[in-house]
This record gives structure tokens, C-alpha cells and sequence, in this order.
């Protein structure tokens, strides 16, 4: 009893000392105050709205208090199916992309190979997937008539449509999303651990297995974390290489909202998606929290590369090799079909599809890269800061900021979409059919990828160096802004790049957002699919992959500027 | 003489002026961009009412409006099968209209108390990549029956009924033609030839096209569109006859430019309209009884129609779906 007694008494001390250290410090608690706010109204409040909608009654749709919805849900077998689908796809696919990216950046980062520059790249770009005509390129790979599959291994009826397509899309399309956050994590660790352990007699798997490994493994769990979260959120490539044979949850929740035209049963669907990401989420948090390590304590360091022998060398030479070759045949087959005049069937030149897109597509054009632009920065900030204050700070309601801001990104996009219309179209809060409304949904939604770097990042630095700086009178703005910023640029780097490749290239929320005054060209991707002009859709997506490289490139000079680190080290 | 030159340059300016200040017409539209946008552009150019419109399948346009109901953002849904307009009808999303136009229309063009109108119809086809077809050796096909011969094994595409209107308007009118127990062994029997069914009511086209798939079953503009392009299609309508859709346009409940929104309607069902869908080479079929059928549409009266009732589709839709997963998909 006088334990307990003790226990609350100390309890209220505790956050008595925080209030007042929050009160010294105004900026910091107004930040919190201000991001909670933001939580509170991009996050949670669409995400009431939605579960509202979940519990209307039958068709009608109207808020109710029913789980009727529910019910239905479980009793259908093809349901049940479609869970078990998501989490089996969901499961391999994060596995298979982050050994791809785990072993090009591997490879890019501690072996000594020519083109590392190269497979720099060729991992980077993939991060750049146009919905639909990716998908449309595997089909025209490994499908039925696929260049790959007939045309060299003479195979008709390839079974693509089903869980073997749907792997090897999101393989490809979610594989740079782990070799981002690997290679920030291997660059983040300090080479000089593994040397001394070479120089004390460890052979290189014990080095690999013991150091190398262990330290990287808070990267890889969130790396796998975003990846599964990532796969069953996915329903641009489902819906293409799929088919009905192969339900997954975030296809039929699409499909119910906008196939049977049932926004509750949708809705009820996307709640029952929430289980496993949030699942995911917290046994990530649980697993990574147990293991921190520190490893960049001080001074840079360069270190002699010899982690690797002679023949393994040359056997993840090959790997990248093979990766990088279906990259590029990937991509090739969307350029070609951009100057084609009949992709998939007459391949002779045209620039017909590109006066089409200039023609029809260049407002559009001008809105995406106007809504990417402002989504950018605010995301890139937005989650390095959050990642700051959720490890290097202590308040009360952290670990609720956290798991908050992490939520919408566990969430199908149609459903985020529905709920920014239910949640934003009533004064005082009239958002729809406003840029805002877009950049809104874009930040929330993809500044999680930035949260999970930054705190994978900020793990290995040693809060020492900040606390050195605080003691010698700089203020957290400062010390965010000159000191943990600089030290975790990689992350930083690719929440940007992140970020602006998904303001580009999303579709499942965006859908509903669009308006007359702010079009997205995914949307019109999509329609130009549907509507049989593929050559126009892939030359859309070649314009939409040349943006965001340009984009890239001015992202990476911009932050060496600003943050006043050297870029050619480190990329 | 200089005087009253400056003031009719002056009220000029001004009705321009005020033109330009008007509330364009919002319209939702789930006709394709292209032929929205022109079809929409030439409404402006003849009534001189600015329009703008966002392009959006049935699925997201019905939930959008469903979404925006207390504060409707805009005016009009232009598009979409007419059991979509049942829905949204039922829903309580739209507004009776009975344009003056709409008297020469048949009577199934019309809703009964007036929430929406056809203003197109395209039948449903089957195509064949011809290519294909003289690599695998197989002859066309000439009903629906032919397609169940081994020869066209996992070389079909069709849409799922779940989730495409196409797909389920195909069901639903071989229900109607040949009663539920005949129309439902036969889908079972088409199952075997089936290579997959698409989520999206467009995607057999570009399939087939591709030579991905050997035969695709969709409605027909994608299959003109895809043939215009270039790509080796051979169009087909089985003898049995084949469904159709008939898109329709209903005034948003709560629309902020009803009068504009009206105009549009009346404009759309007019036969200077409907003869502008052949100009446009929108492979639309017109529903005014007097308007010519663009180029490249193959003549409609020969082509063998079945009887639609959109009404029920409507309603029955839920049944029917579950009992096709059921019966059909879950037998694979």
C-alpha cells in the first residue's frame, strides 16, 4: 500500500519536473502542443469518422451503432480468404524486398565492386513506380504474352494473375524502400567496430553475424515494419495482377466502397486491416526498443573496406547485376511504350503520345508537382522532428505521438481518402477541393517513413554529443537544427525523397481529393489505363519518373547546403 | 459616333466581365477525360455556361457525393450506368429533372419520376486478338457458347462482377435472357476458359490488345478505341444477343447551379448533341431515335440486342454477386 503511495507520489514529482522543464523551454512545449493539434485533426479525427461509418447500419449508411458490418465480414469465407491473402503476401513481400535491399546496400555501402554508383541508383529509382503501368510493365514481362516468360522461355499461361505477380511487383516496387533505410543504417555504422574486430582474429561471417548485423537490426525490423504495413495497404498492383481469384483486404475494401458502393462495409474492412499493422507496429517498437546501440559517439571515420572474401565479392557483384537488369528492363518497357504506337503490339516510333499529354495533361502536371513541392519539406521536417523529440526527449504523451503519427500510414488509402471528405467538407473546416486538403493528406499519410528513419537513425548516435551542446547553452532548436539533423541527413534525405516520390506517385487517397482546380497525375494515369490509350499513360509516367529524378538530384544539393554536410561521401 | 463606340466596348467588358465571374457548372464525370472534355467543350462553345469537371469512376463518384452530401460540392453526375443512378436515387443523392428534350426518348431511357436520363448506350462485345488467334490456330468465335470450347482454355478476360459494373451488367443480362439456373451453369462452364477476372470493367481491353489474354468480354468503346490505335482486334457480338448499358446524368440533391445543371441535360439529349458524339469519335451509340451513329460504330440495329431492366439489376445487384462468388468463383 505505502509502496503504491510512494510509486504515485513519485509519479506526480516526475511530471511536475517535466512541466517545469517544458516551461523553460516554451518553444519545445508549443511544437508538442502544435503537432498534437495536427495528429489530432489529419489522423484521428478522419479515422473516427471512418470507424463512425463502420458501424452504420446496412446499406443505407448511415451512422449508426451496429456491427452488423462485422458480422457480415467474418461469415464470408471469400473475406476470410482475402485476410489470410494480405498477411501471407504481406509477410513474404516485406521478407523478399528487404533481402534485396538489404544486400544491394550491403554491397553499394562495405563491398569494394565497380558501378556501386550505378546500383546506387538502379535501387533508388524503383521507389518511383507509376500505379497501373508498372503493373501493366510485369504483364508485359511475365504475363501471358510477357517478353520474359514467352518470348525467351517460350511459356504461354504463365499463372502471373495471383500471389506470384503480386510478388514480384511489390518486390520491385517496395525493395528501394529498404535499401533506403539499409544503407542509411550500414553508413550510420561506425566501421572502426568491425575493424577492430577483424583486428582482434574474428573471421568475416563472425564480424557479419556479431557486428554488422545486430547493429543494423533496428533498421531492418523497421524497414520490414513499413514494408508489410506497405503491402497490405497496396492495391494499385493487386487490383491489376491479382484478379478476383486472389482477394486481399485492401483491394476489397476499395472494391466495396467503389464496387458495391458500400462505404460501410469498405469502412469495416479497413478497421479490420488496422489489426495487423498495428500489431506489426507494436511488436517492432517492443523488439527495437530492447536493443539500442550506439555507434557514431564522436569523430567521423573512414574505414579500409574488408568485410567480404574474394568469390562473395563477386557473387553480390552478380546479384546487383541481375537486380539492376530487371530494373531496367522494367523501366525500358514503359519508355518504349511512351514513343510506341501501339505498346505491347506495334512498336514503331511515335511522339504522338507525348503531344497528347502536353496537350490534355499540362495543368495537371504543373498541380502535382505544385502539391509535391509544398508536401515536401513539411514532411521531411515534420517527421525528423518527431522522430527527434519521440527518442531524444521526454514528455508526457510521447509515446502516444508516436503511435499516432504512425496510424494513417497502416491505413488503405480509400479509406483515408473517405474520411478527409467525411472529416473536411463541413465548415469550419471546408478543406475539399483545396490544395490544402492534398498536402495534408500526402504529409500525414507518408511522414511516418521519416519518423521510422529518424528514430532508426537517431538510435545509433550518441545522445551524448547533444547533451555536450545543450551544457554548453544551446537551446533544442538548436541543438535539432545543428547538431541531430546534420548527424541523421541520410534519414533526412530519404523522408524527403520519400516524400515526394508518394506526393507524385500515390493514388488510393488522392483519388477522392482531386478536384477540377487541383488534378494529380496518377489520376489521370489511371484514366488514361482505363480508357485504352496506354501509350499516353506511359508517356505520362516517364514524365511523372523524369520529375522526380530532377527532384532528387535538387533535393540532395539542397540538403548538403543546408545541413552543410558533404553529400559525395555518403552517396 | 465615338461616344457610343466606347460604351458598347464599355458593356462589353462588363457582360464579359461578368461572364467570367459566373460559378462554372461542377461536373462529376465518369465518362472517360477525353471524351468529357470535348463533349463539355462543346456544350460551352453552344450555350456559352463555363463548365470544369473532375473525372471519376461510378465507385469514388458515388462515394464522393455520398461523403459530400450535406455540403455538395458539385452540381452534376454526367455518366455511369443507369442502376448507378438507381443507387444514387435510392441513396437520396439526386434531384428529379424532367428535361422537355427527354419526351422522344424511349421510355427506358427515362426514370420513371425523372432523377436521371440516358444520354448514351454502348453494347457489350467480345473481341479477339486476331494475332493470336492465327498463332493458336483457332477460328472466331461465333456465341456465346463457342466460347466454352477447350481451344480458348485460360485465354479469357472478363471483368468480376464484385467490383465492375461491366461485369456484373454481363451476368445480369444473361439472368435476364435465360433464366437464373441456365445462366448460372453457363458461367460455371465459361469459368474453365477464364484466365481472370479483372477488377476493372476496362481492364479485358487492354488485354487483349497486349495479346495478353486471347478474347476479352467488355462494353464496346475500348475495343473501337484500342482498334483506332492500331492494335489486331476482331469485334464480336454473339448471336444470342449480347446486354447494354445506357449511362444517364442526374442533378445533384442540393446543387449549388441547378439552372445551369438543367441546361446541361437538355443540351446533352438534344439531337445537335447527340449527333456531335459521331464527330467526336466518342464510339458512343446515340439514344435520340433521329441521330446518325458516328464512323467505325457498327450499325446498331444489327446488332443483336437482350432486354435490360436496370431496375432490377439494381436492386437484385447484392444476391446475385454473392451468389456468383459462391457458385462460380469459389468452385475454381
Amino acid at each position: 500500500m505505502s509502496t503504491i503511495l510512494l510509486e504515485t507520489k513519485q509519479r506526480g514529482r516526475r511530471v511536475y519536473l517535466e512541466l517545469q522543464r517544458l516551461a523553460k523551454e516554451p518553444w519545445l512545449a508549443l511544437s508538442i502542443l502544435a503537432i498534437f493539434t495536427l495528429l489530432a485533426l489529419f489522423i484521428v479525427l478522419p479515422l473516427v469518422k471512418v470507424f463512425q461509418m463502420s458501424l452504420a447500419s446496412g446499406e443505407s449508411s448511415v451512422a449508426g451503432g451496429s456491427v452488423a458490418m462485422y458480422k457480415e465480414v467474418f461469415q464470408s469465407w471469400y473475406m476470410r480468404k482475402a485476410l489470410v491473402n494480405s498477411l501471407v503476401t504481406g509477410v513474404l513481400s516485406a521478407l523478399l524486398a528487404v533481402l534485396v535491399g538489404f544486400i544491394m546496400a550491403y554491397t553499394v555501402t562495405r563491398v569494394n565492386v565497380p558501378f556501386k554508383k550505378f546500383f546506387n541508383l538502379v535501387s533508388i529509382v524503383p521507389v518511383i513506380s507509376p500505379p497501373f503501368v508498372s503493373a501493366l510493365s510485369i504483364l508485359l514481362l511475365f504475363g501471358n504474352n510477357g517478353f520474359v516468360t514467352y518470348n525467351l522461355l517460350g511459356i504461354r499461361n504463365f499463372p502471373i494473375y495471383g500471389l506470384r505477380g503480386l510478388l514480384i511487383a511489390q518486390t520491385i516496387t517496395f525493395f528501394p524502400v529498404a535499401y533506403l533505410s539499409m544503407k542509411g543504417v550500414l553508413e550510420a555504422i561506425n566501421p572502426a567496430l568491425e575493424d577492430a574486430a577483424f583486428d582482434l582474429g574474428a573471421s568475416r561471417w563472425r564480424v557479419f553475424g556479431k557486428i554488422t548485423l545486430p547493429l543494423a537490426a533496428p533498421g531492418i525490423a523497421s524497414a520490414l515494419l513499413v514494408i508489410f504495413i506497405e503491402s497490405l495497404a497496396d492495391f494499385g498492383n493487386p487490383l491489376v495482377l491479382a484478379g478476383s481469384n486472389y482477394p486481399t483486404l485492401a483491394v476489397q475494401a476499395y472494391l466495396e466502397i467503389t464496387g458495391m458502393y458500400n462505404l460501410a462495409g469498405g469502412a469495416a474492412l479497413a478497421v479490420i486491416l488496422l489489426i495487423p499493422s498495428v500489431s506489426a507496429f507494436i511488436l517492432q517498437k517492443y523488439w527495437v526498443s530492447k536493443k539500442s546501440y550506439v555507434t557514431v559517439s564522436g569523430k567521423p571515420t573512414r574505414s579500409t573496406v574488408k568485410s567480404v572474401s574474394g568469390a562473395m565479392q563477386w557473387i553480390l557483384f552478380a546479384f546487383c547485376v541481375v537486380v539492376s537488369i530487371v530494373v531496367l528492363v522494367f523501366y525500358g518497357i514503359i519508355f518504349v511504350g511512351a514513343f510506341s504506337r501501339a505498346w505491347g503490339f506495334d512498336y514503331s516510333f511515335t511522339l504522338r503520345n507525348f503531344s497528347y499529354v502536353w496537350d490534355v495533361g499540362y495543368k495537371t502536371i504543373v498541380d502535382t508537382v505544385t502539391v509535391a513541392l509544398v508536401s515536401t519539406p513539411i514532411s521531411g521536417i515534420l517527421g525528423m522532428f518527431i522522430a527527434f523529440l519521440v527518442v531524444r526527449r521526454n514528455f508526457i504523451g510521447k509515446g502516444l505521438m508516436e503511435f499516432t503519427s504512425m496510424l494513417s500510414f497502416a491505413l488503405p488509402g480509400t479509406v483515408v481518402g473517405i474520411g478527409y471528405i467525411l472529416a473536411f467538407n463541413t465548415k469550419p473546416l471546408l478543406l475539399t477541393g483545396t490544395l490544402t486538403i492534398l498536402v495534408a493528406n500526402f504529409v500525414f499519410r507518408y511522414v511516418p517513413v521519416g519518423i521510422q528513419n529518424g528514430i532508426a537513425a537517431l538510435h545509433q548516435i550518441d545522445p551524448g554529443i547533444e547533451e555536450a551542446a545543450t551544457d554548453l547553452g544551446a537551446s533544442s532548436q538548436t541543438v535539432f537544427r545543428r547538431i541531430t539533423l546534420p548527424l541523421i541527413s541520410p534519414a533526412f534525405f530519404s523522408g524527403l525523397v520519400f516524400a515526394f516520390v508518394r506526393a507524385m506517385t500515390a493514388i488510393s487517397a488522392a483519388i477522392f481529393l482531386v478536384s477540377a482546380d487541383w488534378n494529380l497525375m496518377t489520376v489521370q494515369i489511371l484514366a488514361q489505363v482505363s480508357s485504352g490509350r496506354l501509350g499516353a499513360a506511359a508517356a505520362f509516367s516517364l514524365i511523372l519518373v523524369g520529375i522526380i529524378l530532377v527532384a532528387i538530384f535538387i533535393i540532395r544539393i539542397l540538403v548538403d547546403r543546408l545541413l552543410g554536410v558533404k553529400f559525395e561521401t555518403r552517396f | 459616333m465615338r461616344k457610343s463606340s466606347l460604351l458598347v466596348a464599355f458593356l462589353l467588358v462588363l457582360t464579359l466581365s461578368v461572364g467570367a465571374f459566373a460559378a462554372p457548372l461542377m461536373v462529376y464525370s465518369s465518362v472517360d477525360e477525353e471524351n468529357a472534355r470535348d463533349i463539355l467543350a462543346a456544350f460551352t462553345k453552344d450555350t456559352g455556361i463555363p463548365v470544369r469537371f473532375v473525372h471519376l469512376s461510378s465507385g469514388p463518384a458515388l462515394a464522393r457525393m455520398e461523403a459530400e452530401k450535406d455540403n455538395p460540392r458539385a452540381d452534376i453526375w454526367m455518366g455511369a450506368p443507369s442502376e448507378n443512378h438507381v443507387t444514387a436515387k435510392q441513396r437520396g443523392l439526386t434531384q428529379p429533372y424532367f428535361s422537355p428534350n427527354a419526351k422522344v426518348l424511349d421510355a427506358k431511357f427515362v426514370d420513371e419520376e425523372g432523377y436521371w436520363t440516358s444520354f448514351y448506350m454502348n453494347p457489350m462485345g467480345v473481341a479477339m486478338n486476331t494475332a493470336w488467334a492465327k498463332k493458336a490456330g483457332v477460328e472466331t468465335p461465333e456465341s456465346w457458347q463457342d466460347l466454352l470450347k477447350p481451344e480458348f482454355a485460360k485465354e479469357i478476360q472478363m471483368p468480376t462482377p464484385q467490383s465492375s459494373g461491366t461485369g456484373y451488367n454481363l451476368v445480369a443480362s444473361l439472368i435476364l435472357a435465360w433464366g437464373e439456373e441456365e445462366a448460372f451453369s453457363y458461367l460455371r462452364e465459361l469459368d474453365k476458359n477464364i484466365q481472370t477476372y479483372t477488377q476493372s470493367g476496362t481492364a479485358p481491353s487492354q488485354a487483349v490488345a497486349v495479346g495478353e489474354a486471347g478474347i476479352g468480354i467488355q462494353f464496346t468503346p475500348a475495343f473501337l478505341k484500342y482498334m483506332d490505335e492500331g492494335y489486331p482486334l476482331q469485334l464480336i457480338f454473339p448471336k444470342e444477343g449480347v446486354g447494354y448499358e445506357a449511362p444517364a446524368i442526374s442533378i445533384i440533391k442540393g446543387a449549388p447551379n441547378l439552372e445551369h445543371a438543367q441546361a446541361l441535360v437538355d443540351w446533352l439529349i438534344s439531337l445537335e448533341a447527340q449527333n456531335k458524339f459521331g464527330e467526336l469519335k466518342t464510339y458512343f451509340f446515340p439514344v435520340h431515335p433521329q441521330a446518325v451513329a458516328g464512323e467505325g460504330l457498327p450499325a446498331f440495329n444489327e446488332i443483336p440486342l437482350l432486354e435490360y431492366d436496370a431496375i432490377w439489376a439494381g436492386d437484385n445487384r447484392k444476391d446475385i454477386v454473392d451468389k456468383w462468388i459462391d457458385e462460380v468463383l469459389r468452385g475454381q
